[in-house]
């Protein structure tokens, strides 16, 4: 028996829900009793977030958003309370009940919002608006956005330093991150990772007419320094947080999508699709250790198993490396005419959860034995997954 | 971290707090539970109960909504009805909004054809799920989606599946201008004259299959290589063997691939560069961007002068490891491929040497019998990139000639990243030694500068150093600067 509750706002007329068992089943009932048990998955065509169990590789729950509303990327609150994801093409942020999988908050942002980030202790929700040039800032504890952090150029990703006093976006719009003070929610400013060549005004075609500037500032694992891979200038730049100051320019091959940092914090990667090539960098000398053959599309790196697994898109294979040698370790067939999007790794780096858009699959990867394991019919045009406490959670 | 058990069935039970704001349940059996509770102008709280048989007091807190933009005046009278009530009728507009918006469809679904696995029995009922007596078979079906796009969207989607579907053309041209001045030698008449030779290659290519394609190489050249004047056991000029008849167009490559074992095996058949497949050096490879001697280029002992039908196997797993083996005919004159078949394999490996970056290393092994025997020829091939500035390369090769053996080496570096004019800019020296079994030798000493102007255009200076000894008579030496303008698009 539960016997009362204390007063919560004097002289109000409160509704009070609760969830018991045995009486018709609505919004409240408890379907994810351990955040870090599922796969989240962004369905952008069905317009939902779906729930995979790891372990039954079931769906275990759905939270439709909206008709067209396209989410984009998923993200678990760090205290497992709340899923939150962008909806693109309805301009609203959208705040999901992590146990009961309600929709339980719907915040208008700005225009087109896709990635987004968590400060270190929870209490912001960071929500880029690349067709906005703006960042949305969401309180989570009273879950309303309280600010819209103007004057960025297609931000596409945020990432926090580990003490949460700042953060980093990168614009893919330019070729500079941007250094947000977290107290004010203000843009600190603006860092160039490196010059535009003087070569580059004999070509207007490629500077002129499409600008492909910087997706993500990565943060090392040690929370000391930032690498951020610019498409167009073909160089990885490295910040000092501390002074906010760039200490490191690095050569990788033509267009680098962008870095991602290996789990044991001594490589980087950036796919460049510009050569079909991945470039691993060390970063205890921050020099390419090595320059490999890759696929086309590539929107992606997971590591696990002491390899790095390149998500070729349009081929339908992921690549694979061994990180010890920093050579090729084969590359594994997902299918053919498939379209593959992103993936996340399980927190014990031993699967990969890759979204199989065009089969409406998530594909799980055994990252020893390669084995794969395709579970169908999650939703419409799954565009990538996430997993709480995963070291791969990332968009495209 | 808040844990609980999942309770599948659960339902939900409701109440409303007492005027104190208190409010109890009964009769609830032991377990998990989630406790909400809204009220207007406040946050939802949610929060985990616990249920163990025992009576449980739980406290809860609501957080004022804060809407932006809408500030009460502090101790006007009414404030704070006025504002509860502004707030009542913000929500009601915001929930009108967001149902108007999830139900209008303000642009048409999208519909995308899927290939789908279905069953089938023997009267051709269809069923989405196993079903006894029907077999699972394939067939295609479109499905209707709701991805709202905006209309660059549509069109940058209806421009990618129409370019998907044409046949893609390119053109590679080049102009190469050279200078020759005799250094060494009795006099000669190519002292002091200037040569240019432009080239034009038209490339088409097609997808005719699943994993199967089509492509040719049409090219025409015009204008004087110095080697119509300068006699040399190996090209000063690569171009010059693409050279058939001037001001014709001839075609250099056409060609059919298919890839089989998931991709791993990859078959060309046609017309072929075989040095488009073997030998490929990744310092010393192409005319078109890095040195312009043909002996930089490729290794003589190849022994392979011309293009022919042919057939080019390429099995690379993608794990470093590569096998390579093709055959051609090696004499377009030849009457039947019998006569003039030349065969080539090769295996490749990637290597990554202690403290070094990444290295390929080949080793190849031919056979040519369009002289009436089998004549072999062996090689090697490697490059190795020391760090991200400076590679280093060389090639060594023997072959069976009518006298004795032809011995062939090279090597050089190429120089990137930081030591440049322009980011993208690169440059290399090499050196490369002929040696025939009968006498004849050759030394080319070659240095260039690549300048990358745009992404479609590129502008070299090269700088040439010849040995010519001929078997029996005194050698000849010639330096020439050279210019090579590239375009490709």
């Amino acid at each position: 028996m539960v016997r009362t509750t204390r007063a919560f706002v004097a002289g109000a007329m409160v509704l009070v829900a609760l969830a018991l068992p045995g009486v018709a089943s609505r919004a409240a009932t408890v379907k994810v009793a351990d955040p870090t048990s599922v796969v989240m998955i962004v369905n952008r065509d069905s317009n939902e977030i779906a729930f995979m169990d790891i372990k039954t590789k079931k769906i275990v729950g759905k939270t439709f958003l909206g008709n067209n509303v396209n989410p984009h990327m998923v993200m678990m609150s760090p205290d497992g309370r709340y899923v939150v994801t962008g909806g693109t093409r309805a301009n609203k942020a959208y705040i999901i009940d992590a146990r009961t999988l309600e929709l339980v908050k719907v915040i208008p942002v700005d225009i087109a919002p896709e990635h987004l980030a968590f400060s270190p202790d929870g209490r912001w929700y960071y929500q880029g608006n690349p067709e906005g040039d703006s960042i949305s800032v969401i309180d989570m504890v009273s879950l309303t956005k309280i600010k819209t952090i103007p004057g960025l150029v297609e931000p596409l990703n945020v990432v926090f330093v580990p003490d949460g006093s700042k953060a980093y976006v990168g614009n893919y719009g330019a070729h500079w991150v941007g250094v947000i003070d977290v107290r004010r929610h203000e843009l600190l400013k603006k860092i160039q990772i490196a010059e535009v060549p003087g070569v580059a005004k004999l070509d207007p075609a490629k500077y002129l007419g499409e600008i492909k500037g910087i997706n993500i500032p990565q943060i090392t694992n040690d929370g000391r320094f930032l690498y951020a891979a610019d498409t167009d200038l073909g160089v990885v730049g490295k910040i000092d947080p501390r002074e906010d100051k760039v200490v490191k320019v690095i050569r990788v091959g033509k267009a680098p999508w962008r870095i991602y940092m290996s789990h044991d914090g001594n490589y980087a990667i950036t796919p460049n699709n510009g050569d079909q090539t991945i470039s691993i960098i060390d970063l205890r000398t921050d020099k390419v250790a090595a320059t490999l053959e890759a696929g086309e599309n590539m929107t992606g790196v997971n590591f696990a198993a002491g390899k790095a697994f390149v998500i070729s898109s349009t081929s339908g294979f992921v690549y694979t490396y061994d990180m010890k040698t920093l050579r090729p370790a084969g590359r594994i067939k997902v299918g053919s005419n498939i379209q593959l999007e992103t993936a996340t790794t399980d927190a014990a780096d031993e699967k990969l959860y890759l979204a199989d858009s065009t089969e409406n699959a998530v594909v799980i990867i055994d990252a020893k034995t390669y084995a794969i394991e395709k579970v169908m019919n999650v939703g419409l045009f799954p565009w990538g997954t996430h997993i709480m406490d995963s070291k791969d959670n990332y968009c495209h | 971290m808040p844990r609980m058990a999942n309770m599948p069935g659960m339902g939900e039970r409701t109440t409303q707090t007492n005027a104190e704001g208190g409010f109890s349940f009964d009769q609830v059996a032991p377990g998990q539970y989630v406790l909400q509770v809204d009220f207007t102008g406040f946050e939802r709280s949610s929060q985990e109960i616990t249920v163990a048989g025992q009576p449980v007091t739980v406290t809860v807190t609501l957080q004022p909504l804060e809407i932006v933009g809408v500030q009460p005046a502090p101790g006007a009278p009414g404030a704070a009805a006025d504002n509860e009530a502004l707030l009542g009728r913000i929500k009601a507009l915001e929930q009108r909004i967001n149902e108007l918006e999830a139900n209008t469809v303000l642009s048409e679904p999208e519909t995308r054809v899927k290939r789908i696995e279905v069953y089938t029995d023997p009267n051709g009922n269809q069923y989405d799920q196993p079903t006894p007596g029907a077999k699972k078979t394939t067939t295609y079906q479109r499905e209707r989606v709701y991805r709202r796009q905006v209309l660059s969207e549509k069109l940058e989607q209806a421009l990618a599946d129409a370019e998907a579907k044409k046949i893609a053309v390119g053109v590679s041209a080049a102009s190469v201008t050279h200078y020759a001045s005799q250094t060494s030698g009795s006099s000669h008449d190519a002292d002091g004259h200037f040569y240019q030779l432009s080239s034009a290659d038209l490339l088409f290519s097609a997808g005719l299959a699943q994993y199967t394609s089509f492509f040719a190489d049409l090219v025409g050249l015009s204008g004087a290589p110095p080697d119509a004047e300068i006699s040399g056991l190996t090209l000063l000029n690569s171009y010059t063997a693409r050279l058939v008849r001037q001001n014709e167009v001839n075609v250099r490559e056409a060609w059919m691939r298919t890839e089989l074992f998931s991709q791993r095996l990859a078959i060309s058949a046609g017309r072929l560069d075989l040095t488009n497949y073997f030998d490929r050096n990744g310092f010393a490879n192409d005319e078109t961007s890095q040195f312009i001697s043909d002996a930089l280029v490729t290794n003589p002992a190849l022994g392979l002068t011309t293009n022919g039908s042919g057939v080019a196997g390429v099995f690379d797993p993608k794990n470093g490891f590569a096998f390579k083996a093709g055959f051609q005919q090696s004499n377009t004159d030849a009457t039947n491929l019998s006569e003039s078949l030349y065969t080539l394999v090769e295996s490749d490996y990637v290597a990554r040497p202690k403290g070094l970056s990444e290295g390929s290393y080949r080793v190849w092994f031919r056979n040519d019998n369009s002289k009436g025997s089998n004549r072999n020829g062996v090689g090697i091939s490697a490059d190795q990139k020391l760090n991200p500035f400076l590679g280093l390369f060389g090639r060594w090769g023997t072959s069976e000639a009518e006298v004795k053996r032809d011995n062939f080496y090279s090597l050089g570096f190429q120089v990137q990243n930081g030591v440049v004019f322009n980011p993208l800019d690169y440059w290399g020296v090499g050196y490369a030694q002929t040696d025939l079994g009968a006498g004849a030798h050759e030394k080319m000493v070659e240095g260039y500068y690549n300048f990358h102007i745009s992404e479609k255009l590129r502008l070299s200076f090269h700088l040439q150093h010849q040995f010519e000894a001929p078997s029996g008579s005194g050698s000849t030496g010639f330096l020439l600067p050279v210019v090579r303008v590239q375009a490709r698009f």
